[in-house]
């Protein structure tokens, strides 16, 4: 039985209009700015999702966890040789063990960050934890549990125990994307210390443990193994960087210097496990309207 | 094949639960350093079983689903799921698809045809980027997990499509007889139990 024109040209007029909405969604998205119908739909559909994301997360989260374990489990040398033996029930245990150290790991960097004499001042830090993470392969951005009614704005700068991580780019009330380093759109100006020497970083996109230090002037003496951080300028117009001054970005791990390049461009290896966290903290504002200050030495 | 009422639902809960459980929990668990994605998968399954339609529609709103949970590009990725369960339902149109490990090589291209066409898109839409090895390998890890997948998630879609899909299902929309394939999408092989 051979099908009419009819079926033809209807399967095909339904595929077309199916490219061509979508064709259409991504190009009045680009087009517009950030408030605008299809970014507040988008928002609108985050905060009716975002509670069955949190439930969800919730309630695989033993699931996760054993297949987490599993997989730390056959990545670690040697370790399936004394684990081998042991029945489910002490497994279940491990894991359970495992996952809570490494949580506790996490928020214990949070703990020695602040108490780190660069630590912005004027802050008041929102731990959250990641909920859902972009599927793609571009590490591009994460969602914490934490939104609006927790004091988060957009743009506010958001850390792991480690260092940088990213920036908040959409808020609904119980959730918020955190837009990460390695996305494509990110540039964070910063220094390398103790040198001083300043540039933009900026990721390297599909390989988040390397980042580029871009604009950094020929002259300035850099070592690997420096510590780059987050140079929070201020312009006498008024202009000033999301990001706080002094918050850890990464360490030097290579320099390009090239004879025909004005500037020389310096690989950073980022503090934060970009790949692999768990909880971040979100620098919200003290005050409403307050700035993050580093504290005057 | 106009789906019924009932139909389009299940269809719709299957892809609603797939973004729902990608999204928040497998994303997160890091395998050999890559990570499965179920949305191909399930777009791969409903297009092998329901045909062309089922696997456009599918695919667009899952794809939606997904750049709206995430705050992804709007359109991107329902442009890119349309294309993938379109063209694996037309494939199933117009093949014998019966062998039993069809799955895997149908997921296999799904998944590879979703991360190319995605990077693709993302490459002409925003960024100067590079290609590193690090995303290749994650782009293959995350293949050989979903091949992984392929059969037993195709044996939960099929128990709960099964209602509308029946034998013989594909004639109406075939213009001539379907062509041979062999157990891994290969015309011609003729390997395996048929």
């Amino acid at each position: 039985m051979y099908p009419d024109r009819k079926t033809i040209r209807r399967r095909r007029a339904i595929f077309g209009a199916l490219v061509a909405t979508s064709l259409a969604l991504l190009t009045v998205w680009f087009g517009e700015p950030a408030g605008g119908a299809l970014h507040a739909l988008q928002r609108g559909a985050q905060e009716v999702l975002s509670p069955i994301q949190t439930g969800a997360s919730r309630a695989l989260k033993p699931f996760r966890d054993a297949i987490a374990w599993t997989g730390d489990t056959l990545s670690a040398k040697g370790a399936n040789d004394e684990l081998r033996d042991e029945v489910g029930q002490l497994r279940q245990e491990l894991a359970a063990t495992q996952t809570a150290r490494r949580d506790v790991e996490q928020l214990q960097g949070f703990v020695d960050i602040a108490r780190d004499g660069s630590f912005p001042q004027g802050t008041r830090p929102v731990t959250a934890r990641v909920i859902a993470r972009s599927p793609t392969v571009w590490w591009s951005s994460v969602q914490i549990n934490k939104g609006s009614g927790d004091g988060i704005e957009v743009d506010q700068p958001v850390i792991t125990g480690d260092g940088l991580a990213g920036k908040v780019t959409t808020v609904t009330d119980g959730t918020a994307t955190i837009t990460l380093i390695a996305d494509e759109r990110s540039s964070v100006s910063a220094q390398v210390m103790p040198a001083g020497a300043d540039g933009i970083v900026r990721p390297k996109v599909g390989n988040p443990d390397d980042l580029l230090l871009d604009f950094v002037e020929k002259g300035s003496r850099i070592r690997t193994g420096q510590t780059v951080v987050t140079s929070g300028f201020r312009s006498s117009r008024g202009l000033e960087s999301l990001f706080p001054r002094g918050v850890p970005v990464g360490r030097v791990k290579k320099i390009d210097r090239s004879e025909l390049d004005i500037y020389q461009t310096v690989h950073i290896e980022p503090f934060a496990e970009l790949k692999r966290m768990d909880f971040v903290q979100v620098l919200t504002a003290a005050q409403p309207g307050a700035r993050a200050e580093v504290p005057s030495q | 094949m106009t789906l019924s009422r009932s139909a389009a639902v299940r269809v719709g809960l299957i892809v609603f639960v797939a973004v729902l459980v990608q999204v928040s929990v497998v994303s997160q668990i890091p395998l050999f350093g890559g990570r499965a994605n179920l949305i191909p998968v399930a777009v791969a399954a409903l297009a092998l079983l329901g045909g062309s339609l089922t696997g456009a529609a599918a695919g667009f709103t899952a794809g939606l689903m997904l750049d709206l949970a995430m705050g992804m590009s709007l359109g991107g990725s329902s442009l890119v799921f349309t294309f993938v369960g379109y063209l694996i339902g037309r494939f199933a149109e117009l093949r014998d698809v019966s062998h039993g490990l069809l799955p895997i090589a149908v997921v296999a291209a799904g998944t590879l045809g979703y991360d190319v066409a995605y990077g693709a898109i993302t490459f002409m839409l925003d960024i100067e980027a590079t290609v590193s090895v690090l995303v290749l390998r994650d782009m293959l890890v995350g293949l050989l997990l979903n091949s992984l997948l392929a059969l037993p998630l195709f044996a939960l879609v099929r128990r709960i499509v099964r209602p509308f899909v029946a034998a013989g299902r594909f004639e109406a929309r075939r213009r001539g007889r379907p062509r041979e394939t062999g157990p891994i999408g290969l015309r011609g092989l003729g390997l395996g139990g048929r």
